[in-house]
């Protein structure tokens, strides 16, 4: 009797089970549905469109422009010396600034993590560069470089830096600097505040033990210290990096990619191309070639901290 | 091993004085225990010792040598921190080898050292592992084997045991005694558990707001405090206390009476006139459960029956004052009824309740002097 109900209700409920099985793996998807649309719709989208822009021809003045133009715009970056020296200005400029951002922030942050009188006011006041819009301190910086309205340059020739005072934004050889030196102050208290809070997180007792232990200040950086902002040295120099490299604000208020293309980076060139010479389709090109680059270069980083963490353990 | 010497030490933290003055003499491979509530000054007078507070007056020795002045490193000692403190990215053998490394010492001397150590407190086949891979017992074995390596005058102990579950904690609390017994090195043992105190000390220095209250062996401390902080600190069950008026009764004998008018029979002591307000001090183990009144009891109202296994401790109340009892038999009064309660009369402290110091018997017939 009991068995009996139980075959006779075997196959209902196998069927019943089959459609709720589906349902079930069907219904998480409907909940998340309008978070993935919207995601799809506000992140991908503009994305896959701007990569489709550098395979047409797209010129704003042009109103015959828009077709199909496959990877003729790549083809036209490899022999475009511009496109190649604005790779060469990047490097420099990314790095450069990325150096002394980071030397900087350092020492600011060990400095910082000193009790001394009016910390508190002064970690405020390293805020600051933050609190001034990017376009205002890039035409801050260019007027301090000119010597009919700035001092540096006049500063500089007291020094025995310059023989007379000129703008340095001006010289090819020498312009990067500029845009290079207003990175640094805007870039380190960044650099500051992050490794000031990997800083505080250390037991002041490992410092302690360390000190009975018989290391001096310097043994103790290295054997305490740097292992411990290790992780965030890594991190934020590889966010900083993709970051700068993408920033070309500074240089477009500045130096404008000038003078004679000395200051372009291939995000300003991108902006030139773009908004100047109105040709979307081959500053598309130029960013996707940026986006590669960069890509290659987070992952790269990202397999050689896999690799040393590794082997650490 | 080296012997060290306090003099007139003072610590203040701006307008805060935290030490008032510390005289203490620590011999050389003696094994001294601070002990004190919470916030008296313990830790801060041991890390002046290890040099990781300024001195604010007064000098401290380190075998003859004022370290008033010297860097940590300099000190010769090793301390043990409550949290450890051990370098979280540097393995077990690399963390008990730092001091020597940094010593500039031979590698096959460093390596028979750490094994050495290792085979001592059984870490031999943890000494690849980095401090998060490991238990909190041997963290602390790790911290301790850090210390050990170095083979420094003194050892520091900040509470290092107080970290570990009760079981673990008796364990260590041998192991370190036997330790101690074995390498003989002069130690400072921080810790606010009074059985800490009493089981690993050759002498207790008992600490409160900065002063030293009493200094001396487990057992002279325990059988004659010398004020009631230190009668109360010390021993748990914690000592009873009563306060009455002193009286005495013949050449022989004194009583404290109480609020309530009973009578509690004391010894004499010299310094105690008639009417002079007294305290009344009894361990639980030095009140007995009587028939009735007739053998001199008391009458006090049965509050709680707390068995504890070995013992069993009831609590009473006494003159309107709750009064603990230390038994080996198992009573079962109901809560509410009334006992007759006796007071060991050889054995009871007397202190003077205005200074708070004791009086001891005058009569040096006494059990207790
Ligand atoms: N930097 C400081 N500034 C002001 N007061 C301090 C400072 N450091 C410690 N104190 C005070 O000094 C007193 C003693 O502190 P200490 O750490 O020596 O206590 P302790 O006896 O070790 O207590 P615990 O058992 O809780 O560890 C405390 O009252 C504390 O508030
Ligand atoms: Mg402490």
């Amino acid at each position: 009797m009991n068995t009996g109900t139980q075959t006779g209700k075997l196959p209902v409920e196998r069927r019943g089970g089959f459609s709720r099985k589906f349902s079930g793996i069907i219904e998480p998807y409907l909940y998340v549905s309008p978070a993935l649309v919207l995601i799809i719709a506000v992140m991908l989208m503009p994305l896959i469109l701007g990569l489709s822009y550098a395979f047409r021809d797209i010129r704003i003045l042009n109103p015959f422009s828009g077709g199909f133009v496959g990877t003729a715009h790549f083809e036209a970056l490899i022999s475009d010396q511009a496109f190649l020296d604005a790779l060469a200005n990047t490097a420099w400029w990314t790095f450069g600034s990325l150096l002394f951002q980071f030397g900087l922030g350092l020492v600011l942050a060990l400095l910082l993590n000193r009790q001394f009188l009016g910390r508190r006011l002064v970690q405020a006041l390293v805020f600051l560069p933050w609190a001034v819009p990017t376009f205002l301190s890039g035409l801050n910086w260019a007027w301090m470089f000119n010597p009919v309205v700035g001092p540096l340059p006049h500063w500089m020739t007291s020094l025995g830096l310059m023989a007379e005072p000129f703008n340095i934004l001006s010289d090819p050889d020498l312009a990067m600097w500029g845009p290079i030196i207003a990175n640094i102050w805007f870039g380190i208290p960044f650099f500051a505040i992050t490794l000031l809070a990997a800083l505080q997180s250390i037991p002041k007792e490992l410092y302690e033990a360390a000190s009975i232990d018989g290391a001096t200040t310097r043994q103790q950086f290295i054997s305490i210290t740097l292992p411990f902002l290790a992780p965030t040295i890594a991190i934020t120099l590889m966010l900083r990096t993709i970051w700068i490299a993408n920033f070309a604000d500074l240089i477009v208020v500045m130096t404008n990619g000038g003078p004679a293309d000395s200051t372009q980076i291939v995000a300003s060139y991108i902006f030139t191309q773009a908004f100047r010479r109105l040709d979307f389709g081959y500053a598309s090109a130029i960013a996707a070639v940026l986006l590669v680059l960069l890509l290659a270069y987070a992952l790269s980083v990202i397999a050689l901290r896999r690799a040393m963490t590794h082997t650490d353990s | 091993m080296a012997s060290i010497q306090i003099e007139n030490a003072r610590k203040s933290y701006g307008a805060v004085d935290v030490l008032h003055g510390i005289d203490l003499n620590i011999s050389d491979g003696e094994f001294i225990v601070l002990v004190g509530p919470s916030g008296c000054g313990k830790s801060t007078l041991l890390r002046m010792i290890a040099g990781l507070e300024d001195i604010t007056s007064g000098a401290i020795s380190i075998a003859g040598t004022v370290v008033n002045e010297l860097q940590p490193k300099d000190r010769d000692i090793a301390m043990v921190f409550q949290s450890y403190a051990l370098y979280p990215h540097m393995s077990v053998a690399e963390n008990m080898s730092y001091a020597l490394a940094l010593r500039k010492t031979a590698k096959e001397k460093i390596s028979d050292a750490i094994s050495g150590v290792a085979e001592i407190l059984g870490l031999t086949a943890l000494l690849d592992r980095r401090p998060k891979a490991l238990s909190g017992g041997q963290r602390q074995r790790v911290a301790m084997g850090r210390a050990i390596v170095r083979k420094p005058q003194a050892f520091l102990f900040d509470e290092p045991l107080s970290n570990l579950d009760a079981r673990l904690r008796e364990q260590m609390r041998t192991e370190i005694r036997k330790l101690h017994r074995r390498l003989g090195a002069t130690s400072v043992y921080v810790t606010h558990d009074q059985i800490e105190a009493m089981t690993m000390a050759d002498r207790i220095v008992a600490m409160h707001d900065g002063i030293i209250q009493q200094v001396g062996s487990p057992v002279e401390i325990y059988d004659r405090p010398a004020n009631i902080f230190v009668a109360s600190f010390i021993g748990s069950p914690a000592m009873n206390f009563l306060e009455g008026s002193y009286e005495i009764a013949d050449a022989t004998t004194a009583g404290i009476r109480l609020s309530d008018g009973a009578l509690i029979s004391v010894l004499p002591v010299a310094d105690a006139k008639p009417g002079q307000a007294i305290t009344l001090g009894a361990r639980p183990e030095h009140i007995s459960i009587v028939a009735d009144a007739q053998s001199g009891g008391l009458p006090a109202k049965v509050e709680l029956i707390e068995p504890m296994g070995l013992s069993t401790l009831v609590h009473v109340t006494l003159a309107g004052k709750p009064i603990k009892i230390f038994t080996m038999d198992r009573p079962d009064y109901p809560v509410d009824s009334f006992i007759h309660i006796a007071f060991d009369m050889a054995k009871i402290h007397v202190f003077d309740t205005a200074s708070e110091k004791r009086l001891p018997p005058a009569n040096a017939a006494g059990i207790l002097t």
